[in-house]
């Protein structure tokens, strides 16, 4: 009979509701010995692409939640913008901050992206980013610390990298379009 | 002969594409070269210059400001102006609230149109610094993306250049502290329109102010935003663009238009495990509710249980038929039993009526014991009469 890590219902019922597995949660450990099972198992169960990093681990489909992920990646990119635009350097408070949530309201409020956080139904005021904050949270990609307070969790890498990536390549194509 | 609006309005959204890279060759380049508009628009050009979209200069073309408003205004291009561009405002803003103070009490036809002229001027003003705040935001975010990979050098003299020429002549002209300042008029009218709009003799001059009074009102708040963009994005911009990241730089492009970019992947959670015990019964209930059921209709409870009609013609026959009976109330109940099983208490007494028949002749048998009836309800007791023949 085939031999299936310890925990393994548990871990595949995580990832298939979306959720990153972080470095310091128990099932990590389990995930990231048995890396190559899971890339097999949910590649051939599922059709689903298994990433695992030294912070977390989560699984992508085809089928992508695509209005959430823009959502997101907005989130993250006003967020980064306007914590530089206070003198900040975003990088350490994404990975070290406590975030309060009217500290957000207002960064938002003060954004001078207005139009586009006025026509974002996630993001246009402090009850909408609420719910995209229990999603998040839903997600792994923030932790809850407590009603009015939350950090990031190293998932926030996934759209640092996004943002990366789109840089390179626009630079990329600036250089040889020059 | 002019063209309908409605075919011009057709003609933009059908060739929109091309109207707008010509917009930007226009932008860049002040003009639009004929080889370039034959080469992007070679089959409309006579309907660009027919529906005047375009106008010729020398062999050349540029678009009618019109039209070059319009794709400015849908695409958020905005080009930022030179103060001096908005600084006439304060000029013509100043002299209609003059003319008005110094006319207050002349000719009041003049008077309304002047004060219609001054909400325009306002409106004017207010659009001209909200689209130069977000073209000045625009210029400011490309310095500090710096996708061109530009050295630092050539970034502060950039950033500076904005600063100097733009940015700071138009934080004086939005700043309310400053007595020359337009922010600064606009607040001084707004009190003067404030005490007219309450006391003003003519009831259409005093609606006239009314309705000022609250467009000054909403432009100081839109001027206070603008002021603030400025004061903490686009001033401190030298100091802004001492750091650089790659992080930011996509970002910047990516908000820039976040509808271009596919974002990181994301799974959309599965409903239920193909092993989970409840997968047959979520199943079924997934799929049940797409399926169409036939109509269900819900009689009235009562309505389904017997509304018993007493058909009199039938019982009464079927006693004149069993005549001579010797007990009356037992072939009722005999009759009921027989026919429903149950003898129920309103049917019985409903038969036990025939007794009163005209042609019915009941006869007191003289007996005195009773004799007891069981019902569905109550069991009844009766003396016995017979019936022997018809009345």
């Amino acid at each position: 009979m085939l031999e299936y890590p310890a925990n393994h219902q548990e871990i595949v019922e995580q990832f298939l509701n979306g959720r990153f597995i972080l470095h310091d949660d128990k099932l990590f450990d389990e995930v990231k010995t048995n890396e190559n099972f899971y890339i097999s198992f949910f590649k051939r169960s599922f059709g689903y692409q298994f990433e695992v990093t030294a912070d977390f681990a989560y699984v992508i489909s085809d089928e992508s939640n695509e209005n959430l992920s823009r959502d997101i990646s907005v989130f993250f990119a006003i967020l980064c913008y306007e914590l530089d635009k206070n003198g900040k350097n975003f990088l350490e408070e994404l990975e070290y901050g406590y975030f309060e949530y009217s500290q957000i309201d207002d960064l938002f409020a003060n954004s001078s992206y207005t139009d586009l956080i006025a026509t974002n139904n996630k993001l246009k005021d402090s009850s909408a980013r609420k719910n995209l904050f229990n999603e998040m949270n839903r997600r792994n990609i923030i932790a809850k610390e407590s009603d009015d307070t939350f950090t990031i969790t190293p998932a926030y890498k996934v759209f640092i990298d996004f943002a990366k990536e789109l840089a390179t390549n626009k630079i990329k194509g600036e250089s040889t379009s020059n | 002969m002019r063209a309908e609006p409605r075919t011009i309005l057709r003609f933009l959204l059908e060739n929109f594409e091309s109207l707008r890279d010509l917009y930007e060759i226009q932008l860049s380049d002040g003009i639009v070269k004929k080889e370039i508009l034959k080469t992007i628009c070679g089959n409309i050009q006579s309907q660009l210059l027919e529906y005047k979209i375009l106008r010729t200069i020398d062999d050349d073309f540029e678009f009618h400001s019109v039209y070059q408003n319009l794709i400015e205004f849908i695409i958020s291009e905005f080009k930022p102006l030179l103060p001096e561009t908005i600084e006439k405002y304060n000029s013509s803003i100043s002299k209609l609230y003059q003319k008005i103070v110094e006319g207050i009490d002349g000719d009041t036809q003049i008077l309304k149109l002047r004060v219609t002229e001054l909400g325009t001027e306002i409106k004017a003003f207010f659009e001209l610094v909200e689209r130069n705040t977000i073209g000045l935001l625009k210029e400011t975010r490309v310095i500090k993306a710096n996708v061109e990979k530009i050295e630092y050098r050539e970034k502060i003299i950039r950033a500076s250049r904005w600063i100097e020429e733009y940015i700071v002549p138009l934080n004086r002209i939005l700043d309310v502290n400053h007595s020359e300042s337009v922010a600064n008029k606009l607040h001084a009218i707004g009190q003067f329109v404030n005490t007219k709009r309450l006391s003003f003799a003519d009831e259409q001059l005093r609606l006239q102010f009314e309705q000022l009074y609250h467009l000054i009102i909403s432009i100081n708040d839109g001027l206070l935003k603008q002021s603030k963009i400025i004061t903490t994005e686009l001033l401190p911009l030298i100091d802004r663009i001492r750091t650089e990241s790659m992080i930011l730089t996509g970002w910047i492009e990516f908000l820039d238009n976040p509808e271009k970019y596919a974002t990181p992947a994301l799974l959309r959670p599965v409903r239920d495990f193909a092993y989970s015990d409840n997968i047959f019964l979520n199943t079924k209930e997934f799929f049940e509710q797409f399926t169409k059921e036939d109509a269900v209709y819900l009689d009235d409870e009562r309505a389904e249980k017997d509304k018993w009609i007493f058909n009199k013609k039938f019982y009464k026959n079927k006693l004149q038929s069993d005549l001579p009976v010797n007990d009356f109330f037992v072939w009722c109940a005999q009759t009921l039993a027989e026919e429903y099983k149950t003898i129920e208490l309103a049917k019985f007494f409903e038969l036990v009526g025939l007794v009163f028949e005209k042609d019915i002749d009941p006869q007191f048998t003289g007996e005195v014991e009773l004799q007891e009836i069981k019902t569905d309800k109550s069991t009844i007791r009766f003396p016995k009469i017979t019936i022997n023949k018809h009345a």
